[in-house]
Parts: structure tokens; sequence; C-alpha cells
């Protein structure tokens, strides 16, 4: 076990190396920060004052260097447009963010396995059916098309739900977040759905897929045979052994949500990361974009870690030392 | 007389398919009296299984019972309402399945597959549970079950699963219990432990038993009646001893007859002759420059082959550092010689995990030995370097699994004509022919060629197999479980099969087998191998006579036997 999490904290540091460094010369190959920093009529000496100071004019591997070191330390630069350092920057985004994404990736997973595993169940039902033609309408109909119809019908038309931005916050460890009011949670309901129709239909279609093919497996009948009741055969047998290709898809979907809910965040106006890196791409806001990309960097490795981890939990046979 | 505990009166399960109704099982009738042990023998789609199945209500879609009943002490359970077939199952009536891999769920403990057994019909506290569990486990054999309780089933080998699997059936102290195949998964050694188990258990509990196999010797030493099926009917019932000694019907001698344990080694089985097949084609290189026959051909020196896994950096810093511990070397084969003498049938003979198909595969030169040498007739089957390649024609491997080892989606005969384009043998234009030629030659229609694999059954499967391995006129062909996985009568075509075409083309065979009688009909000598090593190795007569290590008398004795009529 020791030693499975020393390789994979190796294989992390290098996957973080790397990705520093891909990402900082992808990043300064694009654009000229100064030509958005400062008005083009400034003086030559300011201009060059303000290049000195940030380092732009050394050369890029010594510019590398330099983030390198800062880096160790804990700190990656200030942001060119906010004027704050970066960290503070991204910690302020992230509980937004946060969020809304667990609430999208919760509700898929939570509502859309057991619908999945019905559909599994029962193939041939009208119901079944019912659930299959909407999960394929939630993978071909775009993320931007159904927001926009979510505000249209539900803002728009009906006038019940907020149209956009977080709502009234409560503080919690310091941070604020909006699941704890009822504002906040109506704020979050639309932006959410959003996010999570994709994911919906995808873990519908495996958990479906896993309970089809299980439902004919000899450990179902065994079962059967032994007179378990059908739910005890779908809850203790069926969930268990489809759990595993779940969890993968759940990892990755968590990640990719988490980093890429950029689409959601601007329709809805959610304050969040995705609306950041948007908002510093345009600016050319250097540090704010190499600190996002290795953040989630981190962020897959992490998830990915907890993910192999589960695996274990799941299923015995991947437990190292046999007993 | 007392009523029966089971009676089955003309019972009909029928499959809808898309063209028209499969009649699994069509017409079935028995009765059972408490603690009597019923086998029910008979080849692949027979509906012994389906039989089964319909007893206990477990018929999957689009599968129904059409007609008839299963009366249970009097009480018929066709139509009976789910949940009142849910209470009998497991209850009064529980089964055993045949693959004990796969009938437990790998991510349950045992202790807790027993528990929801458990609670399926009354209820019990989490540790009554247990140790009833514990109970269950050490009536049937388990050792230290107070422990092996919290294991997961990979933890288990295929016999002590089987006897998880047997527990669970016992739970709840069935009045029937259904067997299905329930040792066809397991080694010969670990099969008669069962079966001995089985039958004092089910002297003991007084439990009736349905015994379902298609192997009779197994049947015999179990039932004290048997029901011969064929095509969903029953054709033939009565005393194990009658049947199996006696039989009336056609069907059943012929079943009788293609069993290699009946007939003269070497000799062509009588039931799989028949059919006159054309002869092979000729051979496109002379057969000069080979040894004389009985001459040394294949020689295997002192091959090993380990598995060992490799590490990463911090892998193998750990081990250093003594954070971890070293995987131990697998020698799946440990130094091995062994001499395939040319024109001989050279049984290689071994339970599951001894290293026989590892063997096989580095005499066919499909995996390099981690040592040693692999020549045939003074030259090396496979290339020097780092990464070896075969470098041969001449030997040619027939798998096991006819499924597994065709492409599906080539046609038969691409399958068989790719290797001799390949290496020249014949030209594009010619295959047509030749294909036909190998196709008549294994006894089949030489107009099958356009066919896809899945449109054949698994005997004619193996055919094209032998077909295939046969096209790149090897001299030596390695055998490897080659008729495991078929029915008896099938079994005996194809060992017919063998044997005329290692008469015809003089082939040498390197023939790898767990079934010690087909071993003894077909092999002029055998090796025992056991746990990567040779015990034994002798003429094939001599050995099964006069048996020398103590592992080979085990095997031996250890194989059911079939009782034999007084003539």
């Amino acid at each position: 076990m020791l030693v499975f999490l020393l390789q994979r904290l190796w294989q992390a540091l290098i996957v973080v190396l790397a990705m520093s460094a891909l990402v900082f010369c992808g990043v300064y190959a694009v654009g000229n920060p100064i030509d958005v920093l400062i008005s083009p009529d400034a003086t030559q000496d300011i201009r060059a004052a303000v290049i000195a100071k940030y380092g732009l004019d050394l050369p890029l591997w010594q510019q590398y260097l330099v983030f390198l070191r800062r880096l160790i330390g804990g700190d990656f630069g200030q942001s060119f447009v906010y004027n704050m350092p970066v960290s503070q920057l991204i910690l302020s985004r992230l509980p937004a963010t946060l969020e809304l994404t667990l609430a999208a990736v919760l509700f898929a997973s939570l509502v859309g396995i057991p619908i999945g595993v019905y559909a599994g169940y029962r193939p041939n039902s009208i119901v079944s059916r019912a659930i299959m033609a909407v999960s394929i309408l939630g993978f071909s109909v775009p993320t931007f098309w159904f927001g926009l119809m979510l505000i249209m019908v539900f803002a728009v038309q009906c006038g019940c739900m907020p149209a956009g931005g977080r709502g009234s916050t409560v503080s919690l460890f310091g941070v604020e977040f909006s699941f704890l009011t009822l504002d906040g949670l109506q704020h979050m309901l639309l932006p959410a759905l959003n996010l999570a129709l994709f994911k919906f239909s995808l873990m519908i279609r495996l958990a479906r897929a896993g309970t089809r093919e299980l439902m004919l497996s000899d450990t179902v009948k065994f079962a059967r045979a032994a007179g378990l009741s059908e739910f005890t055969v779908l809850s203790r047998h069926v969930l268990r052994l489809i759990s595993i290709p779940l969890v993968t898809v759940f990892g990755l979907e968590l990640g990719s949500t988490l980093a890429f809910a950029v689409v959601t965040e601007t329709i809805f106006s959610w304050p969040g990361l995705g609306k950041l890196i948007i908002d510093s791409i345009t600016s050319l806001d250097r540090p704010v974009m190499v600190a996002y990309l290795m953040l989630v960097a981190l962020l897959f490795i992490v998830i990915n870690l907890v993910v192999d981890l589960t695996y274990a939990v799941l299923d015995p046979r991947l437990r190292k030392g046999r007993g | 007389m007392t009523a029966p505990l089971l009676d089955v009166t003309d019972l009909k399960t029928w499959f809808a398919t898309s063209r028209g109704e499969l009649k699994a099982v069509d017409g079935v009738s028995f009765s059972l009296a408490q603690g009597e042990v019923l086998g029910l023998v008979g080849e692949s789609g027979s509906g012994k299984s389906i039989t089964g199945f319909s007893i206990i209500g477990l018929i999957d879609e689009p599968g129904r019972i059409v007609s008839g009943s299963v009366q249970l002490e009097g009480r018929e359970l066709v139509g009976l309402p789910a949940h009142e077939l849910r209470a009998i199952r497991g209850k009064t009536i529980s089964m055993v399945f045949q693959d004990p891999m796969m009938t437990l769920n790998p991510v349950l403990t045992i202790g807790t597959q027993i528990r929801l057994a458990l609670e399926a019909h009354e209820k019990v506290s989490v540790e009554e549970a247990r140790k009833r569990a514990i109970d269950a486990l050490a009536q049937v054999r388990i050792t230290e079950p107070d422990k092996k309780v919290d294991y997961y089933p990979h933890q288990f080998s295929g016999g002590m699963r089987q006897r998880v699997a047997i527990a669970i059936a016992l739970l709840h102290r069935p009045k029937l219990i259904i067997c299905d195949e329930p040792t066809t998964a397991l080694d010969v050694s670990v099969q008669a432990e069962i079966l001995a188990e089985m039958k004092e258990l089910v002297a003991r509990l007084g439990t009736a038993l349905i015994w379902i196999s298609h192997d009779l010797a197994t049947v015999a030493s179990l039932a004290d009646r048997v029901a011969v099926m064929r095509r969903g009917e029953i054709v033939e019932m009565g005393s194990a001893l009658d049947v199996l000694t006696r039989p009336q019907h056609e069907y059943t001698k012929a079943l009788l007859d293609a069993l290699p344990s009946r007939a003269k080694p070497g000799q062509l089985l009588l039931r799989g002759s028949g059919v006159t097949d054309a002869s092979p084609p000729g051979r496109r290189q002379s057969t000069a420059s080979l040894p004389p026959l009985g001459a040394p051909y294949l020689v295997i020196e002192g091959v090993s082959k380990h598995y060992q896994k490799s590490h990463g950096l911090i892998e193998s810093l750990a081990i250093k550092a003594g954070w971890a511990e070293q995987e131990p070397v697998v020698r799946a084969v440990d130094g091995i010689s062994l001499t395939l003498r040319r024109g001989e049938v050279l049984g290689v003979v071994g339970e599951s995990g001894s290293g026989k198909s590892t063997l096989g595969r580095m005499a066919a030169g499909i995996f390099p030995p981690t040592s040693g040498t692999v020549r045939l007739n003074g030259k090396p089957v496979m290339s020097e370097g780092p990464r070896p390649s075969k470098i041969t024609t001449s030997v040619q491997t027939i798998f096991q699994d006819p499924f597994a080892s065709l492409n599906g989606r080539m046609r038969i005969g691409d399958i068989i004509a790719e290797g001799p384009i390949a290496h020249g043998l014949v030209s594009r234009a010619e295959a047509g022919d030749y294909v036909a030629q190998w196709l008549s030659a294994v006894g089949l229609d030489p107009g099958f060629a356009r066919r896809f694999p899945h449109q054949f059954s698994g005997g004619q499967r193996q055919r094209i197999a032998i077909a295939r391995a046969l096209a790149m006129q090897p001299d030596v062909v390695v055998c490897d479980e080659p008729v495991a996985s078929l029915d008896v009568s099938i079994q005996a075509q194809i060992i017919n099969l063998l044997i005329r075409l290692r008469r015809e083309l003089d082939l040498s065979l390197l023939f790898i087998s767990h079934d010690l009688s087909v071993v003894r009909h077909l092999c002029d000598r055998v090796v025992i191998m056991y746990r990567g090593k040779i015990v034994e190795e002798g003429e094939a007569a001599e050995i099964y006579a006069n048996p020398q290590h103590d592992y080979t008398k085990r095997l031996l004795a250890a194989v059911p036997v079939l009782p034999q009529a007084a003539e």
C-alpha cells in the first residue's frame, strides 16, 4: 500500500512537472500581455518598467525557472488583471464551481444509476424504453441550447426560477457557499440540472448495460436459486458488481466538469472557475491561466488516485497482498 | 407406497426464437422419492439443464413453461406466483451450478453471501448468521471455517468454491438439490473428493438429488436411477446399473460406445466412425530429409518457463529498502526434458496449473522458454535474440476452445488458407481447391468455405481448427486439450479423425489433456506433469497398468469408472 502510494506520488510529480513546462511554454507563445495591460499611449519608460516588473524581459527558460522557484514556495505569482495573488483569486472562485459540479455529478449518479439499473432489469418494459429515449436525448442535445431553454422556460416564461448568479451565500469555514440558503439553492438548480444532463444520460446507459449483462450471469442465477428477493439481488449483488465502471466514469466526469464547466457557468453567469479562465484568456492574464491549468492537472491526478483506491475497496481481487 | 417428493409430468419448456419455437424440453416426465438420487444425462442441447431450471422456476425470457406440471409434495409449482416460488427456492429446492468461478459473487465475502442466503428465508442476527455460516462451511469440510468465512471467493480454489456453493445450497436443509454439472469444471482428483462428500451428505441428510451431467461415469458413481435425455425428451430411464450396462435405447448405446474408456486403445471408436472422409491433399515438400519413423524428432531439453512481475523504479527501491517484498517467481514449467519420436503420439497429462499448456506452447514456438532449448530435427523452433520468433512451419497447434481460436469475422476458407498462402505453400489461385480438399479430409462439406465460424457447432469448428493446423503441412502437431469442450459423441469423431489423419500423414502428436481415458486411447507414450515437473514417463499401457509415482496413482484412482456388464 505504502509502495503504491509512493509510486503514485512519484508519477504525479512527473506529470505536474511536465504539465507546468508545457503550459508555461504554450501560454507564453500566445500574444503579448503588455499590449493588453497598459494603454498604448504610455511612454517607453513605463513600458520597460512594467516589462521588467513582471520579468517579461528575461529569456523563456529563465522565466520558467523563476516561476518554478516561486512555485516551490507555493506562490503562483500575481494576476496581471486583478493585481492580487493568483492562488487567492482561484481559491475565491473554487467553492462556487465545486458546489455546482458536485451537485450536478451527485444528482446524475444518485438518480441516474437507479434508473439505469431498472432499465437494465426490465429492458423490454415501456418505462425502460422511455428512459432510454430520454437518455439519447440527453446525449445529443447541446449543453448551451438546453441551458438557454431552461432559462427561457423557467426564468423568462414562468418566472419561478432566477436566470443567473449565485444568490445569497452563507459563509462556512470562511468560504462562501450557496447551497445553505434557499435562495442559493434556487439559483443552483437550473445550472446544476444543465450540467448534469449529459452525465445523467451516461450513468443511465452504463448502469443499464452492466445490469443487463449481469442479469444473465450465473452469479445472479445462483442468488435467485438460493431464494434471494429481486431487490436483494439488485441492491447487494448487481449494484456492487457494476460499480467499478461507474466509479471510473464518475471520477472522469467529476474531473472534467470541475475543469470545464465553462459553458454552463457562462450561460448562467455563475461566478466560478470557468468564467475566471475565460476572462483571463481574453485578457491574456498568463499567471492565472498557468495556475488554473496546473490545478486542473492536479485535480485529475487526485481524482484518479481516489478512483484507484476506490477500486481496491470495491473489488477485493484488486487488493495487494492477497490474504 | 408414500407419495413421491417430486412429480414431473409432461413438462414442456419452449423458447420463442425468430425461427419459431425451440422445444428445449418437450414432454419430460419423471418422479423422485425422498432421498433418491436421479442422474440426468445428455449431451449439450438435450434440455437437461433447462429441465432443472424449469423445476426451480428460473426460466429466463424468451423461454416459458408451455404445459405440464411439476408437483413438489403434491403442490403444483407451475404457474405459482413469483413470491411463492421464491419462498420455495433455496428453502425446499436448491441448486448448485456448473462453474464455481461464476456463481459466487467475487466482491462479497463468503460470510456475507451465506448471510444473504439465510436472510432470504429467515430472520437472523449478524452474529448468528456468522455462526451458521461457519457451521455450514465446516459441514462441507472446509478447514478453519471461522477464518475462511471472511475470505473472498478468489481466495479459494475451484473445488473449495464449489464446496461453498454446496454449503449455501444446504443451508435451509432442502428436500431436493438440483446439481447442474457441478464437477465438470473441476480437476479429476477434486471431482472425486466432491463426489464422495456429496454422496455422504445426501445419505446423511436424506436429501433427494437431481444430478445433471454429460458424464456417464460420474453419474454412475452417484445415482440410484439414471434418465438419458436427447432433444428435450427422456429416451431411457431406469436403475443406474441397468441403463449403463444393459442399455435398451439406441442413443444410450451410442453414448456408451463413444467413450474411449470402453474401446481398445488406438482403434477407431465405434460411433465416431461411419463417415468416410476424403484423403488429405498430398505433401508439397518431400519427406526425404526427415528422420525415419521412431527416431527422436522434437527434442525438448531442460525447458523452463518462469513468470515474474517486473518492477518500476520506486518498487525496486522499496524492495531494496525492505519495505516491500519481492513477489515470488511462478515456475509454470520447471526444467522439463522430453523427446517426441517421429510418428508417435505422446500424451502430456496433468491437472489445471500443472504447466502442460505452457509446455505445449513452448514446444509449438508460440512463446520462448526462459531457459532450455526446443529443437525440431536438430534445428531450433524459435529464432535467437531478445525478441525470438517462430521460424518453422513444421509445428502447428490445435487449441482447446474452437469458439475462441477461430476469428469470427473471417470466412473459414480464408482462415484455412491464410497460413499456407503466407508461407508460399500454395498460391492464391490454388488456395480454393486446397481448402476444399482439406475440408473434405476433415469430414466437412467443401462448400462450407464461404461460411463464417458462428454458423458451425463446436465439433465442426474443431474440425476446421484441425484443417487449419494441418493445411500448414506440419510434421508435429501440438494438440492442447482438443476434445475437452466437446460432447462425447463429437469427441469420439474428433478422436477418430486424429487417429486417421495421423496414420495417413505420419504425424507426430504432442497430445495435452487432463482426460486420462482419452490419453490412454490415443497415445503411445505418456508423461505425467505435476506443478511444472514431469513425475512419471513411460509407455501408455505400462503407466496405466502399473503406475509408480504416488501422484499418478492418485490421479488414476480418482477417475470415475463405469460399471461393466457381466458378459
